[in-house]
């Protein structure tokens, strides 16, 4: 993670709140432009906890600590404004936005953010001219740009789905949860040629899995363990082959001794 | 005095006679009308008509076509001919309406639709523009057997004109196996007073679809009245209530009269301020229905300020072997889809009309099938956008207690 001197990403003691319940206790991260960070945690250990809390969801109240993007802080900023500044989040379980086209929700959300960055809006045929090309090349059937978002997407659709804002949308920082769940073998790929691709133009990513195959494919620069709302440890690649192999109960008690 | 005075007058002695809706009205009791007055005030000295208040865009020539001037005997009779007397038409407490209609209509258009050797859809574009302070409309439409009809009809405010008080009745018959797709915008002026009275009847296997986008107005009342007369006839209809302010009363009777009908009917209520929306929807399965099949839907969405959303769903079972189900539920947008718009990059506002009119869309969709030719065009022309900024802009929030 030494790509460059001064991280894209800096999260500093960051402790989260959803409810009553503090989910993160103190979490601090750096992710340097064009790096990959795999987080890997049991159920409940914060992860997707982190993505919406970055992503400024509601229901996530920060209580304490930074995040910093580019040096922007994050966190006084609306959902919207994080989102233009360069900010992904993909969703584990993508909602439906019933009657919105696909189509119109990817053009509607691309123009809102080339605004952002001074940049002319696409027309309709431009746009669906590189949409179109881009599903093609991620598994995703054409025909689904035409239906509501999501609505009656299978699981592994609803995550090529996802690939596709990410692709089109070029964040500067994105963070795929779970996003290899409900993908076949060819969507794990799509994943892996996706996600190198747009590391070479510079976006950053924390990618949170539980699958070594895919890890192993995205050659991380780091992986972190998330335990009880900290990260409990820090490695490479051979932080995640162990924990496939031993399981986060007994990385803890290691933790621990 | 010719027939056509004599008629005017017995209508008007008539609601001498009877009066004008009950202020204890079940079916208006949540928005009474306006007095009688303001439904006849401009008969006695109603200018001559330069012209039709209705206008028609189409090109098939299995259209007929007739505007008909109701002051004149001939004419008036040839536009009444085969309609039921006010009161006979199951207008229940509504039926002074239909009196004061016979009292003051002055045009209407006879339209007959007939069937082409294909079957494929006859596509009409029927405008209607207000041509009086008080006026009284009539549109009788008929579609004949096997024919199928894509039918848009618009009453949209004019900013230019004074405000109107509107009663307009539309008599609807489709012939067995016909099929009407019938998209209908009612946005009147915010202070206009509008009274729209559908009276449709389903020969045997006919199809009727109604979306209806209707905005709020001083007084508005939609008012459907569908009987499902022929075996296997289906009717559906979907309301798209938007209410920045002002008020709207949907009313939608439905009667299934013979076997394997099947009814649904759907309302989506959109409104903010200080808006009053009053969806009822009532639906009637007569004695020896087999397999009839009815099913209501009504959805309100306070979205800011103080609306006041009365949703009434209503069902009639006299027969054993049918399927009903009926719904009425409050609720708000749907967070997580505006959430997900917003970590996209839209901002609040554009997230919320996004996931309006979308809702809007699957809405209208629902009734009258995957969008394709006319009305998919008509959808996609920007109108329901227009319509969902102008009147549900962001403004401040919900308060509760």
């Amino acid at each position: 993670m030494t790509h460059t001197p001064q991280p894209l990403l800096q999260v500093r003691d960051l402790r989260v709140r959803v409810g009553e319940r503090t989910v993160l206790q103190s979490v601090s991260l750096d992710v340097p432009s064009g790096a990959l960070v795999v987080l890997m945690g049991a159920n409940g250990s914060g992860k997707s906890t982190l993505g919406m809390a970055l992503a400024g969801h509601p229901s996530y109240q920060v209580d304490g600590g930074q995040a910093l993007l580019g040096g922007q802080d994050l966190l006084p900023l609306p959902a919207h404004e994080r989102a233009r500044a360069g900010l992904f989040v993909s969703f584990q379980s993508p909602p439906d936005v019933p009657g919105v086209k696909n189509n119109l929700f990817l053009r509607t959300a691309l123009n809102a953010v080339h605004e952002a960055r001074g940049q002319p809006p696409l027309d309709a045929f431009d746009f669906l001219a590189g949409a179109r090309q881009t599903a093609k090349e991620l598994g995703l059937p054409e025909a689904l740009l035409g239906r509501p978002v999501n609505e009656g997407f299978s699981g592994g659709e609803r995550k090529r789905n996802e690939l596709l804002q990410l692709a089109l949308l070029q964040p500067r920082l994105a963070l795929l949860d779970e996003i290899d769940s409900g993908m076949d073998v060819d969507g794990v790929r799509a994943v892996v040629a996706l996600v190198q691709r747009l590391r070479a133009q510079g976006t950053a990513f924390i990618v949170v899995s539980h699958y070594l195959t895919m890890i192993e494919q995205l050659q991380p620069d780091a992986v972190l363990r998330l335990d009880q709302g900290r990260i409990a440890e820090t490695g490479g690649v051979e932080l995640a082959r162990r924990i496939a192999r031993t399981g986060f109960a007994r990385q803890a008690e290691t933790a621990e001794a | 005095m010719d027939s056509a005075q004599a008629d005017i007058r017995a209508a008007r002695e008539h609601l001498d006679a009877q009066g004008w809706i009950a202020r204890r009205s079940e079916a208006f009791h949540h928005l009474p009308p306006p007095a009688l007055p303001d439904w006849l005030a401009a008969h006695d000295d109603a200018p001559p008509l330069d012209e039709p208040g209705w206008t028609l865009k189409q090109g098939a020539s299995s259209v007929q076509a007739r505007w008909l001037d109701a002051h004149d005997p001939a004419q008036r009779a040839e536009l009444l001919a085969g309609l039921p007397r006010p009161g006979a038409a199951g207008e229940g407490e509504a039926a002074p309406f239909a009196w004061a209609h016979r009292g003051l209509c002055r045009e209407g258009l006879r339209l007959h639709v007939a069937a082409t050797p294909q079957r494929e859809p006859v596509c009409l574009q029927l405008h209607h523009q207000p041509r009086a302070r008080a006026e009284a409309p009539l549109l009788v439409l008929d579609v004949a057997p096997g024919a199928h009809c894509v039918l848009i009809e618009t009453h949209e405010a004019d900013t230019d004109r004074p405000t109107v008080a509107q009663n307009l009745h539309a008599h609807i018959r489709l012939g067995q196996g016909a099929r009407l797709q019938h998209l209908r915008i009612a946005a009147p002026q915010p202070g206009d007073r509008v009274a729209h009275h559908l009276h449709v009847q389903l020969a045997a296997g006919a199809d009727y679809a109604q979306a209806l986008v209707a905005t709020g107005s001083g007084y508005h009342l939609q008012r459907s009245h569908i009987t499902l007369q022929g075996a296997g006839a289906s009717a559906r209809q979907a309301a798209l209530l938007l209410l920045g302010g002002g008020q709207i009363d949907q009313q939608t009777y439905t009667d299934l009269q013979a076997v394997q009908c099947a009814s649904q009917v759907e309302t989506l209520a959109l409104a903010q301020g200080r808006a009053h929306a009053v969806a009822n929807a009532h639906t009637r399965i007569a004695p020896g229905c087999d397999g009839a099949s009815v099913r209501q839907r009504l959805a309100g969405v306070p979205l800011a300020g103080h609306p006041r959303l009365i949703l009434r769903p209503h069902l009639e079972i006299l027969h054993d072997d049918v399927q009903a189900a009926h719904g009425a539920t409050w609720g708000a947008l749907p967070e997580d889809a505006l959430f997900y718009a917003r970590q996209r990059g839209l901002d609040e506002a554009a997230a919320r009309a996004l996931v309006i009119e979308g809702m809007a869309h699957a809405l209208l969709e629902r009734c009258l099938g995957p969008g394709d030719g006319l009305l998919a065009q008509w959808l996609q022309g920007g109108w329901l956008a227009r319509a969902i900024a102008g009147q549900l802009q962001p403004r401040e929030e919900i308060h509760h207690g």
